[in-house]
């Protein structure tokens, strides 16, 4: 490696009192949304950190959010068995849907009139990916998902939306891949090939691919549309999180290990690092320290100019690249 | 009677063969009786010291009923050589058998024993002589493959994903380069054979040895439950240990092996495997020895036998060691009433004390020998009269010198702290680790030709609870594994200078390899659950590698065997060092700019094939515009900047900084 990412001072959202557990940009990149176990919702200014507002309601611990293309609507989901719709601007709560086990993963397609959601395989209820369409406001008021797709298998574990709206992209428990029809439930592809629990999936912001995160101490890159394995990114830790680079050839990657084992490893303060991998070559070329435990999600800015890490700390952490970062190549 | 009768006709083979053949179909004692060959004769003034001997011996299996002691021309004149023995049942005749047959009764006589019966078997067999079937050569190639790679790469063995996997690899400065890689190769572990020949792997069943090129499966060896094994220093021999064997009569715990005939050549007893090896090799493998309460007992190869026929009566021994270069055994005995104890230099086979050295007020003692033999340091745990602490005491053996002189290094300081010694192969020096968390010291001492031994420096502060030496000498790491976090040190001890002081963060184990150029530092799953690793270090501790591995849990070099060149040769290439250098510095730069130019050659294919994915996958892209407009009512958001006329500019002033700039009067 021979690029230590030297970057300008980090921005630090303190807003969370444990683990932060996903992380999202807006269309635009002006907000970050930043959900956590603490039950807190956020979301924040991107430029300076100063905190735009809260979404308040959830009495359980925050799995995921999501926001729509035209910031209009933000969603949540939580362990407190239900996915919610909120007004982005105004922080009201427009629609609850209850369901019967935590809420893991959840959001908007392309449009932004359909939302998809996937429950956990918990007290005795499967793992269900639920699809409701927001312009029938019956499907809201009655808490009847036009779709719900059961799982029998293995449970999801991460989740986002096929290029226009088709398909939803899901990873599971056990390492696979599996695009679930939007229109019937049905698999229309599936692969496998981390062999471990996917903690996180992200698309490009165009789309065209996703990158997944895995147990396995690895990430793969994959075409969004045909489920092609394209690349592969080894490390010696669990992968937490992953997100490809808006403008340049990098993926980031977050991890650590099980909040169990982190007091048997080096304790050094603040060595938990984001990784970033070049996209082509399946080379690490930079290490970002900082975060005082595992990382828990990443993200780039859809400009590609800055990224941000939450972790486990309950810190999320933005990052603006310094002009070497654009600059830098390997050797070829 | 009966006896009696058979004995006369015996006399005649061929009478005695219809005899059988007519005998009376029930067994009415002819199978209990035992022929028992090679019995002194003696006159009938020591019939009767006699007859009580084979009495004691042969009771052990069963009550005798009948005996006969035939002798030649009649009663009086000297007994045959051979006796009958009667018991009450088969079962102790054959048990007779098979405990007594070879046993020594003294050095002219070995009793043969068989069951009467079996004569008759043996009279049967064909006149004709059938030549044994030939076995086919079993060619297993050059067993020393491994060493006549042409970069000199030794070998080491890994096993990881928790003992699914072992591989075996070339070390390669750059890379591991993989030689051999097996799944379920072993149950347990693996250990190499002491010369590098022979790989054995662990199974319920007992043990394999593989071996060659290819390594092939050389030799298999039963041994129900086998846990722990050892070789002989010439790798002649291998001993096994199970605990699930050992019955009364049949001692199965330990057995040795002879690995070219795969023969069971001897099994024993075992009470305890607490501290393997429980039988001790000479280094040339003459000899192995084991000790016992108050015993010592020495046995020689091939022929597995008690040396002497018996064991030595050494009370309250406590340990001993084979010279690692001579047939002598150190051993010690504590205190006995006003006895002090003493630590003894024996020399085998012919059994003499070379050395003996009191020591007073004993608490505990260590044998630690040089490498080569050339030096035994006995260190010495005493609470000197008056006190009431320990004190450490170093007694330096100069097993090379007129009478074998001892020298004494006294350990100042904490008495009660825990020491770590260990000596420099190839050379006179030694190091020691005393002291206790976090104030430990390494001293490194030399034991000078004048009879000095002079200390030559000492680091204090050290985080080390162990010495590793390279197998050349010179060089050496002071490491502080499992509990002191990985620390490592590595000494150059020509000038006692710290060339490196690094890291390996909880690192288990140290392995250098066999030349003294690599040094491997390991994080083992069984210790530790978490970054499972081996590092790869040069002999200064220099960082070349750092090697992860699922589960990762055992390295071990492979050894080598000694060196064919004679000192003579040896001096003449390390006169032409130089030369040798520059050619080896050519191929390592060849070598490392043609990995730089294959490294840059993939990154350009990789690169290209990437390329090609995503033309073709924004072509597709592209494609789906008009969808995606439609999926936004016409907004096209695929840039940032596709909308700008929707943007609206907004000012927005942020607080920074205060700065209060005092004016002049």
């Amino acid at each position: 490696m021979s690029y230590s990412c030297a970057l300008q001072k980090p921005i630090l959202l303190q807003g969370h009192e444990r683990s932060i557990t996903q992380i999202k940009y807006n269309r635009e990149g002006d907000l970050i949304f930043s959900v956590a176990k603490d039950t807190v919702a956020n979301v924040w200014y991107s430029v300076n950190g100063e905190r735009l507002g809260t979404y308040n309601g959830h009495t359980g611990a925050l799995w995921c959010v999501d926001c729509d293309w035209d910031t209009k609507n933000v969603l949540t989901g939580s362990a407190d068995n239900s996915c919610r719709l909120w007004d982005c601007e105004t922080g009201k709560q427009l629609a609850m849907l209850n369901t019967s086990s935590a809420v893991r993963t959840c959001g908007f397609d392309f449009s932004g009139n359909i939302i998809m959601f996937s429950t956990d395989k918990q007290m005795g209820y499967q793992c269900f990916l639920n699809y409701f369409d927001l312009r029938d406001p019956q499907q809201i008021e009655d808490n009847q998902p036009y779709l719900t797709v059961p799982c029998a298998e293995s449970k999801i574990t991460s989740a986002v939306w096929g290029p226009l709206g088709e398909f939803v992209i899901a990873g599971h428990e056990n390492g696979e891949i599996n695009q679930f029809s939007a229109k019937s439930g049905e698999v229309l592809k599936k692969v496998k090939e981390h062999n471990k629990q996917i903690n996180d999936i992200q698309t490009s912001v165009d789309l065209t691919m996703v990158i997944t995160a895995s147990k396995d101490c690895s990430s793969k890159l994959f075409d969004s549309t045909t489920l092609d394995h394209i690349k592969s990114f080894k490390t010696e830790r669990p992968v937490n999180s992953a997100a490809i680079s808006p403008i340049m050839d990098h993926v980031v990657m977050g991890g650590g290990q099980e909040a169990m084992e982190v007091t048997t490893t080096s304790t050094r303060i603040g060595k938990f690092e984001a990784r970033f991998f070049h996209a082509a070559y399946e080379e690490e070329f930079g290490r970002v320290k900082g975060h005082f435990g595992p990382i828990n999600c990443v993200a780039f800015h859809p400009d590609g100019k800055s990224y941000s890490s939450g972790g486990e700390d309950g810190y999320t952490r933005i990052h603006h690249f310094d002009p070497q970062y654009f600059d830098f190549e390997l050797e070829a | 009677f009966l006896l009696l009768r058979m004995f006369i006709l015996s006399d005649n083979i061929k009478l005695l063969g219809d005899l059988l053949r007519e005998k009376p179909q029930e067994a009415d004692g002819i199978d209990s009786v035992v022929v028992v060959d090679n019995v002194p004769q003696v006159g009938p003034e020591r019939l009767e010291k006699l007859k009580n001997v084979i009495h004691k011996i042969f009771s052990k299996f069963g009550k005798i009923t009948n005996e006969f002691y035939p002798t030649v021309d009649g009663p009086e004149g000297l007994t045959k050589g051979y006796i009958f023995l009667e018991y009450g049942a088969p079962t102790q005749a054959l048990e007779a058998v098979k405990n007594a047959d070879g046993y020594k009764l003294d050095k002219q006589h070995t009793f043969r024993v068989n069951v009467f019966t079996d004569f008759d078997k043996y009279m049967s067999i064909s006149d004709e002589w059938e030549t044994p079937e030939k076995q086919p050569f079993k060619d297993f190639g050059n067993m020393r493959h491994w060493m006549e790679d042409p970069d000199c790469r030794d070998q080491y063995s890994v096993i990881y994903e928790s003992g699914e996997r072992t591989a075996i690899f070339n070390n390669d400065a750059k890379d591991p380069i993989v030689s051999e890689e097996r799944a379920r190769w072993t149950e347990t572990y693996v250990r190499w054979s002491p010369k590098g020949t022979y790989l054995a792997t662990f199974h319920q069943r007992g043990i394999a040895l593989w071996g060659g090129e290819k390594f092939k499966q050389i030799q298999r060896f039963s041994h129900q439950g086998v846990s722990l094994i050892d070789f002989s220093p010439c790798e002649r021999y291998v001993v096994t240990f199970s605990p699930l064997m050992d019955t009364k009569e049949d001692p199965q715990a330990i057995i040795i092996w002879d690995i070219l005939t795969g023969q069971k050549k001897r099994g024993f007893h075992c009470e305890s495997s607490a501290h393997w090896p429980i039988f001790k090799w000479s280094h040339d493998g003459k000899f192995f020895a084991r000790m016992t309460q108050d015993t010592l007992s020495i046995y020689e190869t091939p022929s597995m036998g008690l040396l002497d026929k018996k064991s030595l009566k050494i009370s309250g021994i406590k340990d001993f060691s084979w010279s690692p270069g001579d047939n002598i055994i150190a051993f010690w005995v504590p205190e006995d009433k006003d006895i002090p104890a003493r630590v003894t230099l024996m020399q085998l086979p012919s059994r003499q004390e070379i050395r003996v050295r009191n020591l007073f007020n004993v608490v505990d003692c260590k044998l630690h020998w040089q490498r080569q033999g050339d030096y035994l340091c006995v260190k010495v745990d005493r609470t000197p009269k008056g006190t009431q602490g320990v004190v450490t005491n170093f007694e330096i053996f100069r097993m090379r010198e007129k009478q074998v002189p001892v020298d004494v290094v006294e350990m100042k300081g904490d008495p009660e702290s825990k020491t770590a010694f260990a000596w420099e192969p190839n050379g006179s020096k030694f190091a020691v680790l005393h002291g206790e968390s976090p104030r430990i010291n390494a001293s490194f001492y030399h034991v000078k030709n004048n009879g000095k031994i002079e200390l030559i420096k000492m680091f204090d502060k050290q985080q080390a609870n162990s010495i590793f030496w390279s197998p050349q000498g010179q060089f050496m790491v002071l490491a502080g594994l499992r509990s002191m976090n990985g620390a490592l040190a590595f000494v150059d001890t020509s000038d006692c200078t710290m060339m490196n002081m690094v890291e390996h963060y909880m690192a288990s184990d140290v392995e250098w390899d066999p030349t003294g150029r690599y040094l491997v530092t390991s994080v083992s799953w069984w210790s530790h659950k978490v970054d499972n690793a081996y590092w790869l270090w040069t002999f200064q501790g220099r960082l070349l590698q750092k090697n992860n591995k699922d589960r990762f849990c055992q390295l071990l070099w492979r050894p080598r065997p000694a060196t064919l060149l004679t000192q003579d040769s040896i001096k003449v290439i390390k006169k032409d060092l130089k030369k040798y250098s520059k050619i080896f510095e050519q191929k390592d730069r060849l070598s490392q700019s043609k990995a730089s130019r294959e490294l840059v050659d993939k990154r350009r294919s990789m690169m290209e094939d990437y390329r090609t994915y995503r033309e073709a996958a924004l072509q597709q892209h592209h494609e789906q515009k008009i969808a995606r407009l439609q999926l936004r009512g016409g907004v096209d958001t695929d840039e940032l900047d596709s909308n700008t006329d929707d943007w609206e500019e907004e000012t927005i002033e942020f607080f920074i900084n205060e700065e209060i700039i005092p004016l002049g009067e």
